[in-house]
């Protein structure tokens, strides 16, 4: 039996008719063109950029959503002990806003910590004994006991960290980043987003437009990571064509478009065609990278056996750590659970058990890798939490507090060894080296090697940038 | 080929300046690039050095322009009608904007030595210095000449830290214009369009309406040609998709194709501006103005119910609703006087912001947010001004104040709402769509109610069905209470059905004791069923704010009628529950721990449920017993009492027991002769029977039926209602909402023509102002938008700003006569829809070529079609309508199609209040995607993907993207895996035996257009690859077919069809079948 092709005269392999034809294009040429292509692609960060030599290439970015206790991890305070169940004075609380939730209370308490401090490392940092880990790396940290922020609530004060504003609609750190500095792999989004699976029933939501991009093109946003089904959304063909089919298909497509691309001459389906490309190499890479079975046994014993396990906050860790091998930009990892309104003293050691060993481990990792001299690392949450009991001081919670805060930071750029700012006796107020929101971004991207105050884009007649029109580079704590 | 103007200027300009060829570039680098990418190529010379930003670097050597002559050629100063001048709006106002309003401007508190240089009054003054900014006619003399063009970076402006240096091109300009007198001029926007005279062109044969006369003269002026007209199989897919979203069936391609006559474009046109497609396509675009949503957006996301306004907007459109209405209505309908339903819906507009339901936030804070967003919202879709900017201080480039930002506000300051949980004021109206099927099912129940009224007559079979519940032995027993108090003074009043409805105080805790009385004494189990009632928050079953209760404790005390003495607490094997929040189960209601209890999502799900509690042991006493129960509700965060709870009792077995029972009463009757009964047992007997079990019971089912679906079609929706004298407004310094400082009144800025006196000082007022013919900006943004829609840019591209930040017009004459155009039409919209689609400019081919692409890549002169990718929604319609799947029907609530599993709970899982993403089945996986639930925080990800926003605020344009994440979604998700599937059903139904037929067929259904001889042979070649991959691979095929909700095909070869699945994959990823070109 004759095929159709046979029968109209058409039957020729398709790959001499390109290579014959005048007006076609070979595969040669296209998968030049191509290359030409993700060339410029890949480095589609703004040509001005970096305004400096940047310190870091990337950023890992564990953020704690639900705000954990500086209280009781980091900012150590001695004469708590002596103040433990004495009314918060007036004049320390000042006339500080209040949340819904005990804006109502008669009494505040001051509630020591019921956790012992430590000094780690050559530096002799103070830390809570809930943080072994991270004490065994007290000397690569630069802990900042003195952040503050305006938020009181929950999600603007996220928002707010996410964005540098409180309400929706402004580009996320991580869109900024890459916007600013392009992408360092062809395999890979720039921005990648990890969810750590929550257990926690009375955490805080997250939402999509804490990675989202604003007002900036929304190719910028972040990517999700994601622990259950594929890993990044719509990865694998539910049809399970072979990865040999799948090649022909896109050859297949990539001729079809091609040869539109020659009819009309819009450059856009050149870049389809390249869109095609990644996609199909991510196909290969995204389940290289979630491929954790071939991580040596050693990488388990320093993250911990709960690495194995999709959706922990230590896998998210070594997840971030082969992110970071692979070249991508800013990786951001999310853990919820540290809202404790109720019950701290028995819900914070369940919350450390879950994050200490897994960052701990990353910092060490990529020190191992001589990676932690270009890979900032960050740890922290959206705001801190009251020194008074909220509720009943046996079994006490404690609030929401904007007004002090801490956070970590480790690696590219910042110093090992510091801890920076200080709050008062009563672990209250900031009385030295208070670090804004604003200031902790314009850090960030200073270590990246951009000027805050110069990474602008134009939106409805204003150039707006991540840090508003505040924001001072926290000298201090830089390398 | 300069005109001679330019050439004039050039020898002017060459005595003053030999500036080194990079401050040339820096000049038009910085601040006036974007009036480049615009107004580039104006002249035929332009066009020789095309003039964009990025091919600057290109210039040729041989050019050795001087600054001022690139200037004159780049801003079109040779035109002339123009003269020889400088002209403020064109050339002035963008530097003076960008270079140095941010201090002298019209922000009054950051303004430096006094000086402000928007305003003519203020630049000719003596400043504090003694010197003058301007003195009009001698640059020499003024002080900003000397200032801008100063080689001490301490003495020149603007300050180093504000930006670099003007260019001397840009020096010169200025110097210029101030030695022509230093003419101001209002902002161009702020000045009332008028109507223009058409321009002289060339080529007349080729305009076909005003529109190209304005285009092709640009073109003509610049030596560059127009495009030939699409071709007939590209036009009709071009207009289906941007009229209707949909693409055209083969038999319109065709049937367009073969018509000849002069007229078949115009009918065509009618033909799809009159399909109800169109008010869908056209609502999208409006959904992302209004930042329609199904959500929430703050915290928990919670969902809201406000799509009737959403069918409001397809239906605007339909109706053709001048776009005066449309806009006085979604402002101001409830104030208009005797405000229809539809007319007060239409104020939902306004309601579509995020309302936060978080537990610790300030009232006063969020109010005040919904106030700004609204305010926000409006200045930006009808004055396309960024008024929020005036929030915190007076606007940095624009003459708004503070104080008149906030007069603006004043308008929507007077809704009786809430910050936390505002959802009221809310109107229960219909759904303008549902109208007429609303008429049509109240004459049908109406019908059913006359039939039924015969049919509850009908008890010819009542005793055989009496026998048949006679030997059926189970039974609950409502029991009648003899007391009922609550420890925390909640007021609890027993209704006829023996129901207690609490009321009054909601204490912290609360235990509930119910004492009743029964003859029986051996009593299997309790049943508790807590009822919704109309008094209870959101009609739902629990008396916590959100509707849910939790019974952390249920206890039994049985005693003796007969000696009180003799007492047992009753224990219980089991507890079940009709519906169980998760992690508050039932059989939590009998632990000892007060902190856990039984809840039923009261948030989400306002319904009554069920509880059966069955005792170890049957239960009661001889001679009657007493029974007390106690319901305890002592979970920490306090006030979940149920609302409504009624009790009742069964001695049946417990493995008889079910939720819902007959009444005990009713069984008893069943087991008596028929002569037996009394007349009272058989009467209620009987009309159980007629009301249940007889012929009346299907009538009352279908009546309930469509009850339900007529109330289902009034959910309510959040409106604008304005309350007297609710609260005053007041400047908020900073803008922040406890920083309230003087008092102000509605009213209009200075800047825009005032309020005419005979208008109401309220939004009605404001609305209408905003239509009034003198308003300069309303017409002019509003046909800039449209306009966008189908070119991809507007006139002005910066469609959101209007402002002296914004850009200038590409086509100002243009845009002057569409603006007077629409007001003056009685702003029919289809009328300037069909202006634009019935033009030369939009039937041009885009087929023009790499070179054109490459000189003007977003087509701002129009020399060619418009080619955009398609929008999210039409992305996912166009594959649903391509393979057949679509399922058209207009309105409704809101669906749920594919969507990969967890993705909303991997973000919020709180008890109470997060589900699982509801995915529909059916229909609903194939209805049009403007009717997807669209969830703020976790938008669809085909629609997100594909670049539609979060629906978080305001969007005027969306992002056009192209990214490796789309093509995975077109390639694997799949909604567009199972399409591909129909599609090949469709193509093998089509043509049973000839192959080459179906590719062409195939590949038509995808793009529109006959393929040519190369793309038959790759398509050919792709198929026998293909075929050869499935006929290798066992089981291939059978996964792959297997894809999608909808029934596997049984009627095809395995093969064949997974072979012919596989190439309507590779149709539907194709550039050109998601790309309008």
């Amino acid at each position: 039996m004759k095929t159709f092709l046979q029968e109209s005269g058409l039957l020729e392999n398709r790959r001499q008719f390109f290579s014959r034809t005048s007006t076609g294009i070979g595969i040669a040429a296209l998968s030049s063109l191509l290359s030409a292509e993700q060339a410029t692609k890949n480095k589609d960060g703004l040509p001005e950029l970096p305004h400096f030599a940047p310190k870091a290439k990337r950023v890992i970015y564990l953020l704690q959503s639900g705000a954990p206790s500086q209280v009781d991890l980091f900012d150590h305070k001695p004469s708590l002990e002596k103040l433990h169940m004495q009314e918060l004075p007036a004049e320390i609380r000042d006339g500080q806003r209040l949340t819904g939730m005990t804006a109502g209370q008669k009494a505040f308490p001051i509630i020591n910590s019921p956790f012992k401090f430590n000094q780690h490392g050559q530096s002799g940092m103070w830390l809570s004994d809930l943080l072994p880990h991270l004490g065994g790396v007290a000397d690569e940290l630069c802990l900042i006991n003195s952040m503050y922020t305006e938020a009181i609530n929950h999600d603007p004060a996220i928002t707010f960290f996410q964005s540098g504003h409180q309400q929706p609609g402004r580009p996320s750190l991580g869109s900024w980043l890459s916007y600013g500095l392009g992408s360092e792999t062809e395999n890979l989004p720039s921005f990648v987003v990890m969810l750590t699976k929550n257990n926690f029933n009375q955490a805080q939501p997250i939402y999509d437009r804490l990675w989202g991009s604003g007002f900036l093109p929304s190719k910028y946003q972040g990517v999700k990571l994601r622990s259950q089904g594929d890993p990044v959304l719509y990865l694998s063909d539910p049809g399970r064509l072979g990865a040999r089919s799948r090649r022909k298909l896109l050859n297949s497509l990539e001729q079809l478009n091609a040869l539109r691309e020659q009819e009309i001459g819009d450059p856009e389906i050149n870049t389809r065609i390249a869109q095609y490309e990644m996609a199909y190499r991510m196909q290969t890479s995204v389940p290289e990278l979630a491929r954790i079975t071939d991580e040596p046994q050693s990488t388990f014993a320093l993250y911990g056996e709960a690495a194995k396990q999709p959706g922990t906050h230590a896998y998210n860790c070594l997840m971030a750590r082969r992110l970071s091998e692979r070249g991508v930009r800013f990786i951001q990892v999310f853990h919820r659970g540290w809202d404790h309104h109720s019950n701290c003293a028995g819900n914070l050691p369940n919350l450390t058990r879950e994050t200490d060993q897994g960052s701990a481990a990353l910092i060490a990792d990529l020190k191992q890798r001589d990676m932690l001299k270009d890979t900032l690392v960050i740890w922290g949450g959206e705001f801190g939490r009251t020194v008074y009991a909220q509720g009943n001081p046996a079994s006490f919670g404690r609030d929401h507090h904007p007004r002090s805060f801490s956070i970590w930071m480790a690696g590219g750029g910042v110093q090992g060894g510091l801890t920076y700012g200080k709050t008062d006796d009563y672990c209250y107020n900031i009385v030295e080296n208070p670090v804004h929101v604003h200031d902790f971004h314009a850090t960030i991207l200073h270590c990246m090697g951009i000027d805050h105050e110069r990474l602008t884009h134009r939106f409805q007649g204003r150039d707006y940038r991540l840090t508003d029109v505040h924001g001072k580079v926290v000298e201090a704590i830089l390398s | 080929m300069c005109a001679p103007g330019a050439a004039f200027y050039m020898s002017t300009a060459g005595q003053l300046f030999a500036p080194p060829r990079r401050s040339l570039l820096a000049g038009l680098g910085s601040g006036y690039n974007r009036g480049i990418a615009i107004l580039s190529g104006f002249t035929e010379c332009c066009h020789q050095t095309t003039v964009f930003p990025m091919k600057i670097n290109s210039i040729p050597c041989r050019f050795k322009w001087l600054p001022v002559l690139m200037w004159a050629l780049v801003s079109g100063i040779a035109h002339a009608e123009d003269g020889l001048r400088v002209d403020f709006n064109r050339d002035i106002r963008p530097l003076l904007s960008n270079a140095c309003f941010r201090c002298h401007g019209p922000d009054s508190n950051k303004r430096q030595a006094g000086l402000r240089l928007d305003q003519s009054q203020s630049a000719f003054a003596e400043l504090e210095s003694g010197a003058r900014a301007i003195i009009p006619g001698d640059p020499v003399g003024s002080e900003l000449v000397a200032r801008i063009s100063a080689a001490d970076p301490d003495f020149r402006m603007p300050p180093a830290e504000h930006g670099e240096p003007l260019s001397a091109e840009q020096v010169e300009r200025i110097r210029l214009w101030i030695e022509q007198g230093a003419e101001y001029q209002t902002h161009w926007s702020f000045i009332a369009p008028r109507r223009t005279a058409l321009p002289f062109v060339k080529e007349t044969s080729w305009p076909r309406n005003a529109i190209d006369f304005f285009v092709l003269a640009q073109l003509e002026a610049k030596g560059l040609p127009h495009a030939d007209d699409a071709d007939r199989q590209a036009l009709i897919r071009r207009l289906a998709f941007d009229i209707t979203g949909l693409p055209p069936t083969l038999e319109e391609v065709d049937a367009f194709v073969r018509d000849s006559s002069p007229a078949a474009y115009e009918r065509l046109v009618e033909k799809y501006l009159a399909s109800p497609a169109y008010g869908e396509n056209m609502a999208r675009s409006w959904l992302d103005l209004a930042r329609y949503a199904d959500t929430n957006g703050y915290q928990y996301d919670t969902e809201r119910t406000h799509w009737v306004w959403r069918d409001w907007v397809i239906h605007a459109y339909n109706q053709n609703k001048p776009f005066d209405q449309f806009t006085i209505e979604q402002l101001a309908g409830d104030l208009i006087s005797d405000a229809t339903s539809d007319q007060i819906l239409a104020t939902g507009f306004n309601r579509n912001h995020g309302i936060t339901i978080e537990g610790g936030v300030i009232d006063e804070e969020y109010r005040t947010e919904y106030v700004m967003d609204r305010l926000i919202t409006t200045g930006t879709v009808w004055l396309g001004l960024t008024v929020g900017c005036a929030r915190c201080h007076d606007h940095k480039y624009d003459p708004i104040s503070q104080q008149e930002f906030y007069q603006l506000y004043a308008y929507f300051n007077l809704v009786p709402e809430r910050g936390q949980s505002g959802f009221q004021p809310s109107l229960q109206a219909v759904s303008p769509l549902a109208a007429r099927k609303i008429a049509a099912l109240a004459t049908t129940i109406e019908e059913l109610h006359n039939s039924l009224a015969v049919a509850k007559e009908d008890d010819l079979k009542l005793e055989e069905w009496a026998s048949a519940l006679a030997n059926g032995s189970f039974t609950w027993r409502v029991q009648t209470p003899v007391t009922a108090t609550s420890s925390g003074g909640t007021t609890i009043t027993p209704l006829e059905d023996n129901s207690l409805l609490a009321s009054g105080a909601n204490p912290q805790n609360d235990i509930y004791e119910i004492q009743f009385t029964t003859p029986e004494s051996a009593i299997t189990a309790v049943r508790i069923e807590c009822l919704t009632h109309p008094s209870l928050p959101g009609n739902g079953p629990g008396r916590y704010q959100n509707s849910n209760f939790v019974l952390t404790g249920f206890l039994l005390e049985a005693s003796s009628i007969a000696d009180p003495s003799q007492k047992t607490n009753v224990t219980f094997r089991e507890a079940r529950a009709d519906y169980n929040q998760k992690n508050y189960e039932v059989r939590l209601a009998l632990s000892s721990d007060k902190n856990k209890g039984w809840a039923v999502d009261g948030p989400t799900r306002k319904k009554p449920a069920t509880a059966i509690f069955v005792a170890e042991k049957p239960f009661g006493f001889q001679a009657g017993t007493t029974l007390k129960v106690i319901l305890r509700h002592e979970v920490s965060f306090g006030q979940h009492g149920i609302g409504r709870p009624r009790i009742s009792i069964s001695s049946a077995a417990p493995a008889r027991l079910s939720f819902q029972d007959i009444d005990a009463a009713i069984v008893d009757a069943a087991k008596l002769k028929p002569g037996d009964r009394t007349a009272e047992q058989h009467q209620v007997l009987r009309t159980y029977y007629l009301d249940n079990h007889g012929p009346a019971k299907q009538i009352a089912a279908e009546i309930a039926r469509l009850e339900k679906q007529r109330s289902a079609s009034f959910p309510a929706t959040m409106i604008m209602r304005d309350q007297e004298n609710i609260r005053t407004t007041h400047i908020l310094n900073r803008g922040q909402y406890n920083q309230p400082a003087a008092q102000v009144f509605a009213g209009t800025p200075q800047v825009l023509p005032p309020m005419p006196d005979d208008l109401p000082k309220n939004r009605l007022g404001l609305a209408q102002w905003l239509m009034s013919p003198a308003h300069p900006l309303t017409a002019r943004v509003a046909i800039n938008r449209y306009w966008q829609q189908f070119f991809g840019n507007g006139l002005v591209k910066t469609s959101e700003d209007f402002g002296n930040q914004g850009a200038r017009a590409s086509h100002p004459g243009l845009l002057e006569w569409l603006a007077v155009e629409l007001a003056s039409s009685q702003w029919d919209v289809k009328n300037m829809v069909r202006l634009i689609v019935t033009s030369a400019t939009y039937r041009q081919t885009s087929h023009a070529g790499r070179e054109n692409y490459r000189k003007d890549p977003e087509n701002l002169l129009l020399g060619r079609g418009p080619r955009m990718r398609l929008a999210a929604e039409q992305v996912r319609d166009n594959a649903l309508a391509i393979s057949g799947l679509l399922v058209n029907a207009l309105g409704g609530t809101s669906v749920y199609p594919y969507q990969p599993k967890g993705i909303w709970m991997e973000l919020n899982n709180r008890p109470g209040f997060s589900k699982e993403y509801p995915q529909g089945s059916g229909k609903d996986l194939y209805r049009r995607s403007l009717y997807t639930f669209w969830k703020r925080t976790v938008p669809s990800p085909m629609l997100k993907t594909l670049d539609a926003p979060e629906r978080e605020f305001c969007t005027l344009k969306r992002s056009q993207t192209n990214t490796p994440l789309q093509s995975l979604l077109l390639l694997n998700g799949p909604q567009f895996v199972e399409a591909a599937r129909h599609m090949a059903v469709r193509v093998l139904n089509r043509y049973p035996h000839d192959q080459q037929k179906r590719l062409a067929y195939a590949f038509r259904l995808a793009t529109g257009r006959h393929p040519d001889a190369t793309e038959l042979v790759i398509l050919a070649e792709a198929f026998d690859e293909q075929r050869e991959e499935f006929e290798q691979q066992n089981g291939l095929a059978d996964s792959l077919l297997a894809v999608g909700d909808s029934p596997p095909d049984t009627i095809h070869d395995k093969l064949q069809l997974a072979t012919w699945t596989t190439l309507c994959r590779l149709l539907m990823n194709l550039d050109e079948t998601i790309t309008k070109g």
